[in-house]
């Protein structure tokens, strides 16, 4: 399948799946799981094919030149690397949801995402791009208000509603673009031949704040998170966040760099406030699966610090977190949501001791908490460690601040895991059976591998990450 | 040279010999195929004052395509009669260049409209009836006196609208298109529709709202677009504020409506107001595309819509957002269309609606009124809020299922046609821009 | 030499790994691989020791960042040796006490798995080149601590000694990893050699450096237990002996000195030593006292760490790498012996630590007696054992240097004196005099010899015989030998108080136990007793500061405006778009005759409109 395959004909095989496989939906699992895994074969076959500076073409098609409405479909590093995460997140997300219910129309969903997720990153034309960023809003209403907790309905209208006014601004800032630079191709446009670039950046960074998510346009998140099923917190965090990261680092900081460097200050501020203000709600929350909705935030916090010194170890640092948070968050969510299942309640005081029920998943629970508090070895510090030198480096002394995020991490992630998984085991927790799917547990090992994998050997990525923004060395950055 | 206007009113009449006969649909559809054909082959109305060109072809095209689907989906032979009467004087107001000639078919059109709605068997459908019937009788006056006015300013019947003029001209076409503002329902034109939309039977909402309103706005914009350039200062703002107060309002009015018709018949004017911010943008040069994607996709997505709530209403007797509770479960196929044309209509992308809101906004945003077009966009936001509370009440919430009181097929067709016309210009925008 | 290196650095970890694994086949199998782990560390050690010649330098990339290459470098010299030496030897013999000690417990894979790793920990923390792999065997250390603290998780205490533990050092780690940042800003090297000599030619600008240095400083305060991030050592009791006397008595509460140590010059030039002598004599005045109060056994060993290592601290602070480093070595031997010897009373004694349920245990184990007392003499600086000689040091060095001569040095002077009465109430209440819980001292039993006494008895050895090398010691710690300075009659004035409070401890604690519960139950003893067995309150104040103020304020203030503020604006325009509704709702009231209006009334301000704006 060629790049413009793997975007639409996921839309044919979801639609087929949810209609044909209603009455056998095991078979759905593995056509999800077939799906996914070549996904993730052919964004890793996208890296031998890169050249060595720019961009892949992947064609062209349904061109409408007079609207320069073109789906063109073109791959760089950034967005290889975007591609390659997203592959491998939705195939463990597709491992741990095996004990769904309505298989069928989940996974139908879910690969109808795959492909909408597979058009953000790889079209280059921005109302393509915006055509693809929308799509993936529909199936994760359908999965948040259809499979999700209690509260499901006011969370995914929430989120749906939040998020689609968002784009509104994103929309006409391409408007704009268009109007002024005469095209939609990301790749053509030039800041200079922008008029009003100021206007522009101020609604893109509006509607990217959003999904990223960053203080104060966050409220969607905790909600969304804590509703939805644990896999499709996981994409959420994953993958929609991530989208979020991914178009502010391309149409804001990449597309608009001057105008970036004058505002530059903003979206520091914005990621310190978002780092702390979320690092205390936190620590004052409950309900584990907020706390973790919380920590993810704080980590996006980070992502914009290290966004806003517009460099090249800064934007290295912050798609190096971008990838981390991913990896530590997961397991949180799922683990999260796995104890709920068992449990039956949210709150931490109801759990505790689950350690001397499951050692193992415990264990993970244990690693990724870690990740998500930065100890050298895992993904996180090595995350921490990068935002923190490379802000410093653009910002100077103060933004020594920045390790200060990390005792809030280590607070509300050190009571947790006193409180859930250490201790006295709680009434609740002795007459649970805490026994897991093959297959869930399998997706967390393969989680918490990378975890240490890429905490102790970050080169394996950076490797790849560098070389996404070799252009900043060019361009003297702010280095 | 035959056109389709031709043939669709041949067959109008002929039907009338059909009616209790169960060739009464397939030979409407043929008709409606043949006339397919000829207009493929760009037939034009061989009388005075009758043209086309592509854009008109096309939206004809996905006219009758869309009339195909209502006359599958209709099951009463005096309203597939009147369909096909209805289609005819679209043909004839589609084609129409002159003043004298659109004037003519656009009272045919209306006078049509209330003869479909006049077939009344409750006193809800009397209600909308009457309604539409007071209004537009006012607003044909009204026309009328405009029409007065231009041709003592010494405007030309036989020609069309002429751009530049004397005072009496302009007011004359100032209140001419006051008069046809009622049909495309833009405030304050709008009260009657609200009423008519949701009391009226819903396979003649879908056939006002989706078809009529459409073919109107086309057409309007068509014949008046050269003149609201030529005065642009004054158009400007005036439409602009127009286009903001009815977007606006009904966006809001739909809002917390449990209603589904209602939902649906403020949803109408609301889209009228992203319409009408074409005729604001009428200088750029995206705005003849605009109005004509937001016409194509209308046309589906509306007539689909209420297509599927009158298959709602008839097989399961659902009327309001309660009575949808849980429905997925049950019929998930016409759920499934009913959400794809409520998505359209929405703004959600791949689908048709998106597209026609992008083009139309792009317009606005051509014209230098990107304030506008953000008013629109979020008014676009705020309509999500009531097109997925409906999907919400489908999908998400839990419903007792409903008693099935009859099980047709070919609406399903119906829908599917519609469906694939609301996809298909979701994704293939090149055969709108010519 | 370098391969050697790496093998000691990976080992560990690997070790660690292949214990748990083969520990789950036989538990074993995990004490076995981790005693042959345990000794081959100390073996290789030994071997890097005496084949030293030149300091092993491995500078190292981690990884690229950008343009930035994020070193993780190695660098190994004598002081790094010798603490080498102090980690992996204490490291076997601790694992080869935990044979009997731990032998009960079903976990014992996962314990010399954590045991293991935090080896590696220490290891890689000493031989550290640069702040990053500094940095990262410093937190390692401080999760292995963590881990190991809370290993019985089971039970609250444990699982709540680890938290504390973690949060406690962790907020001194955030200022190590700040200080990670501001040095790679100012100086754009990490590499601590290259770190002081910059320091040291005035590369650095000053007030910047004494702030980098007080963040360091306030990392070491945090690991090392010292005011006033002292009281999760003393929750750390909680943790099995085994691990107190290898992490919270020898060898991880040395890195905060440690990294003083490594930085020195860094901290001469920064001039931030007396910031270390004061903290440092603040806190040996607190242990010392606290120390003279406690009923368990191992928080009297804690405390006695806490002073003991502020000992160390002063002496640097007081300019005497030399004094502080030797005070370190010798302490961590000795405070190693004391805490297994503990370790053997406990877990002789049914896993109780209350001394006032002991007494007389000299006839059920006279080895660990003796050996407790020897550790005891050395502690409290008894000559010929090295606890004297580095005591002394530090004193002398606090006396000679102008600027802690005053309040520092006496408070010191204080601290050191105090060791004996603190220790000999330990002693003689554990081993001398009557049983005071009969059925207890009847169940105890009697230690093994091979497992639990013979490790301590290496240790009483190595006490005594490092009195007589203190001079190599100092050499090996600091470079050079310092010069002994004599101060007039401090040796009598110490010799003499130290017996004269040993009789004293003696009379009140073993001879008339009953005047001292007496003068216990008075009012004003009373109220000092209190303060100093909750350790001056410490804990109590930093604990109300997180929970009100922190939490309970600040956190509950941002949840607040988070709900009521911010997300209730979002939820807002639900309300308002209610409210906006209803209001358009007014102008639809259904009746064709509003419509009418409505249309006609259009017309009529569109004519307005048309005249205004001149079209007609």
């Amino acid at each position: 399948m060629s790049g413009v395959e793997l975007i639409f004909y996921p839309f044919i095989i979801a639609l087929l799946t949810a209609v044909f496989f209603r009455q056998n939906s095991a078979v759905s699992k593995f056509v999800a799981l077939a799906l996914f895994t070549y996904m993730l074969l052919f964004s890793i076959n996208l890296f031998s094919q890169l050249p060595s500076s720019g961009y892949l073409d992947l064609g062209t098609y349904l061109s409408v030149p007079k609207f320069d409405f073109i789906l063109t479909l073109k791959v760089d590093m950034l967005s290889t690397i975007m591609l390659t995460l997203t592959s491998v997140l939705l195939l463990l997300v597709a491992l741990s949801s095996w004990s769904m219910k309505n298989q069928a129309l989940y996974y139908s969903l879910l690969i109808f995402f795959s492909g909408a997720i597979f058009g953000v990153f790889m079209s280059t034309n921005l109302l393509w791009f915006f055509i693809f960023w929308e799509l993936t809003l529909v199936p994760m209403y359908f999965l948040v208000g259809i499979w999700g907790e209690e509260r499901r309905i006011y969370a995914a209208v929430k989120f749906f509603l939040y998020t689609h006014v968002a784009s509104m601004f994103v929309l006409l800032a391409f408007f704009l673009i268009h109007k002024e630079a005469g095209t939609f191709d990301m790749t053509l446009v030039r800041e200079g031949m922008l008029l009003s670039p100021v206007l522009i950046w101020w609604l893109l960074f509006v509607g990217f704040s959003v999904k990223m998510p960053l203080f104060p346009f966050h409220t969607w998140l905790p909600d969304a998170h804590v509703q939805a099923p644990a896999p499709i917190s996981v994409l959420l965090a994953g993958v929609l966040l991530k989208m979020g990261a991914y178009a502010m680092i391309r149409m804001v900081l990449l597309l608009l760099p001057e105008t970036s460097q004058q505002y530059a200050w903003v979206l520091l501020v914005l990621g310190l406030i978002t780092l702390f203000y979320a690092g205390f709600m936190a620590i004052y929350e409950t309900h584990l699966k907020k706390m973790v909705a919380y920590s993810s935030i704080s980590h996006m916090g980070l992502v914009a610090i290290a966004m806003a010194t517009l460099s090249y170890s800064g934007l290295s640092a912050a798609l190096y977190e971008m990838i981390g948070h991913a990896f530590v968050i997961a397991p949180l969510f799922l683990l999260a949501g796995f104890f709920h299942h068992k449990t039956g309640s949210w709150e931490m005081k109801d759990m505790g001791g689950i350690m001397q029920k499951a050692p193992y998943i415990s264990a993970i629970f244990v690693l990724a908490g870690l990740g998500a508090l930065g100890l050298p070895g895992t993904m996180g510090f090595v995350g921490e460690l990068s935002i923190l030198l490379s802000s410093i480096k653009s910002f100077g002394l103060w933004m020594a601040v920045v390790a200060f995020g990390s005792m809030l991490g280590a607070a509300y992630i050190i009571w947790t895991l006193r409180r859930v998984i250490y201790g006295e085991m709680s009434e609740v927790v002795r007459k649970t059976n805490f026994s897991m799917n093959i297959f869930e547990f399998l997706a967390l090992a393969i989680f918490a591998l990378f975890i240490i994998l890429f905490g102790v050997f970050p080169n394996l990525l950076f490797e790849y990450i560098n070389p996404a923004f070799a252009q900043f060395t060019s361009l003297g950055g702010a280095l | 040279m035959i056109s389709a206007f031709t043939i669709l009113f041949t067959m109008a009449l002929v039907s009338l010999f059909f009616h209790r006969s169960f060739l009464l649909k397939p030979l409407s559809l043929v008709a409606l195929s043949a006339a397919f054909y000829v207009t493929l082959g760009g037939a034009v109305v061989p009388l005075i004052g009758f043209a086309t060109n592509e854009q008109i072809k096309l939206f004809e095209l996905v006219l009758e395509i869309v009339l195909f689907a209502s006359i599958l989906h209709e099951s009463e032979e005096i309203t597939i009669t009147q369909t096909l009467f209805l289609g005819a004087a679209s043909v004839l107001l589609l084609q129409s260049n002159t003043l004298v000639s659109f004037i003519l078919s656009f009272e045919a059109l209306s006078i049509i409209s209330v003869v479909l709605v006049s077939y009344i068997k409750t006193k809800n459908q009397a209600q909308g009836a009457v309604k539409m019937f007071i209004a537009g009788s006012m607003a044909t006056g009204i026309v009328l006196l405009g029409s007065a006015f231009y041709l003592m300013g010494g405007g030309m019947l036989l020609e069309p609208l002429s751009s530049k003029g004397s005072e009496f001209m302009n007011i004359g076409v100032a209140l001419m298109l006051a008069g046809l503002f009622y049909k495309l329902t833009i405030v304050p034109f709008h009260g009657w529709a609200i009423d008519t939309y949701a009391l009226i039977r819903h396979s003649h909402a879908a056939i006002l709202s989706g078809i009529a309103k459409t073919v109107a706005a086309l057409a309007i914009f068509k014949i008046f677009a050269p003149f609201l350039a030529e005065h642009i200062t004054l158009s400007l703002p005036l439409l602009a504020t127009l286009a903001i107060i009815t977007m606006t309002l009904g966006n809001f009015l739909a809002l917390f409506t449990k209603n589904i018709a209602r939902i649906l018949s403020y949803s109408s004017i609301a889209h009228a107001g992203y319409m009408l911010i074409a005729f604001v943008a009428v200088k750029s040069t995206y705005a003849d595309e605009g109005i004509l994607y937001m016409a194509i996709a209308y046309i589906f997505m509306q007539s689909g819509a209420f297509l599927a709530l009158d298959s709602l209403k008839k097989e399961y007797d659902i009327k309001t957002l309660d009575d949808l509770k849980g429905f997925a479960s049950q019929n998930s196929t016409l759920s499934f269309f009913f959400t794809i044309q409520l998505l359209s209509l929405a703004g959600i992308p791949l689908l048709a609606g998106f597209l026609a809101k992008a083009v139309v906004f792009y317009a606005g945003v051509d014209a230098g009124l990107w304030w506008l077009v953000l008013i629109a966009l979020l008014n676009s936001a705020l309509s999500v809020g009531y097109y997925a509370w409906i999907i919400k009440s489908m999908y998400f919430d839990e419903g007792t299922l409903k008693e099935r009181l009859v099980d047709l097929h070919l609406p399903q067709i119906a829908q599917l046609i519609l469906a694939a016309g609301t996809l298909y210009f979701g994704v293939f925008a090149s055969s709108v821009f010519m | 030499m370098p391969n050697l290196a790496i093998i000691l650095l990976m080992l560990p970890m690997f070790g660690a790994l292949f214990a748990f694994l083969s520990g789950k086949i036989n538990k074993k199998f995990a004490f076995w691989s981790a005693e042959i782990i345990g000794l081959s560390l100390f073996l290789i050690t030994l071997k890097l020791y005496s084949s030293y010649t030149v300091p092993i330098d491995l500078p190292m990339t981690w990884f690229s960042l950008g343009d930035f290459s994020i070193p993780f470098g190695i660098y190994i010299d004598e002081l790094s040796l010798v603490m080498l030496l102090i980690a992996t030897g204490l490291g076997f013999l601790d694992i080869h006490f935990a044979h009997d000690y731990m032998a009960k417990d079903p976990h014992q894979p996962r314990y010399y798995a954590k045991v293991l790793f935090f080896i590696g920990g220490m290891i890689l923390l000493v031989s550290a080149k640069d702040m990053v792999s500094l940095f990262t065997g410093w937190e390692f250390m401080g999760l292995a601590s963590y881990l190991l603290i809370s290993f019985w998780h089971d039970q609250n205490a444990p699982a709540d000694a680890g938290v504390s533990a973690f949060l406690f050092t962790r907020f001194g780690d955030i200022f190590l990893f700040a200080s990670i940042g501001l040095l790679f800003y100012l100086t754009g090297s990490l590499d601590l050699v290259h770190l002081n000599e910059l320091a040291s030619n005035g590369k650095i600008e000053q007030n910047m450096m004494y702030l980098i240095a007080i963040f360091i400083f306030i990392a070491a305060i945090g690991k090392s237990g010292q005011f006033p991030l002292f009281p999760w050592l003393m929750r750390a009791m909680e943790g099995p002996t085994t691990v107190s006397a290898l992490i919270h008595g020898a060898t991880m509460v040395n890195s905060g000195i440690y990294i003083v140590a490594r930085l020195f010059d860094f901290y001469v030039a920064a001039e931030a030593l007396l910031v270390v002598a004061a903290f440092g004599a603040i806190s040996a005045f607190i242990g010392a006292t606290s120390a003279l109060v406690q009923s368990e056994l191992k928080k009297v060993l804690a405390y006695s760490t806490m002073s003991h290592l502020s000992l160390a601290f002063i002496g640097l602070g007081a300019g005497s790498l030399a004094a502080g480093m030797t005070h370190l070595v010798n302490h961590a031997v000795f405070k190693a012996l004391l805490f297994l010897g503990a370790g053997a009373i406990i877990m002789s004694a049914s896993h109780v630590k209350d001394m006032w349920r002991f007494g007389g245990l000299k006839t059920k184990m006279p080895l660990v007696a003796l050996f407790m007392g020897l550790g005891a003499l050395s502690l409290s600086g008894i000559p010929p054992f090295s606890g004297f000689y580095s005591k002394d040091a530090i004193i002398i060095a606090t006396l000679t240097n102008p600027l802690t001569s005053g309040l520092i040095s006496s408070l010191t002077l204080i601290a050191g004196i105090l060791s004996i009465a603190y220790i000999a109430r330990l002693w003689f209440l554990t081993f001398s005099g009557e049983p005071r819980d009969k059925e207890l001292f009847l169940k105890t039993s009697k230690p093994s010899f091979f497992w639990i006494v013979l490790p301590l008895a290496i240790m009483a050895i190595a006490t005594f015989l490092m009195g007589f090398s203190q001079e190599s010691i100092a050499k090996l710690v600091s470079g050079n030998v310092p010069q002994e300075e004599h101060v007039s009659g401090l040796f009598i004035g110490l010799m003499s108080s130290i017996t004269l409070l040993a009789l004293i401890v003696y009379y009140y604690f073993v001879k008339r136990l009953d005047l001292t519960k007496k003068i216990a139950a008075q009012p004003l003893m009373r109220s000092i007793h209190k303060v100093l067995f909750n350790g001056y309150f410490i804990e109590f104040f930093i604990h109300y500061f997180a929970k009100e103020v922190v939490i309970g304020g600040f956190a509950k203030s941002i949840n607040w405006i988070d709900t009521y503020i911010i997300d209730a604006t979002v939820n807002a325009t639900v309300k308002v778009a209610q409210r906006v509704k209803m209001l358009f709702a007014k102008t639809h009231t259904g009746y064709t005759s509003d419509n009418s209006g409505a249309m006609a009334f259009g017309i009529l301000i569109l004519l307005i409109i048309l005249f205004i704006g001149g079209a007609m």
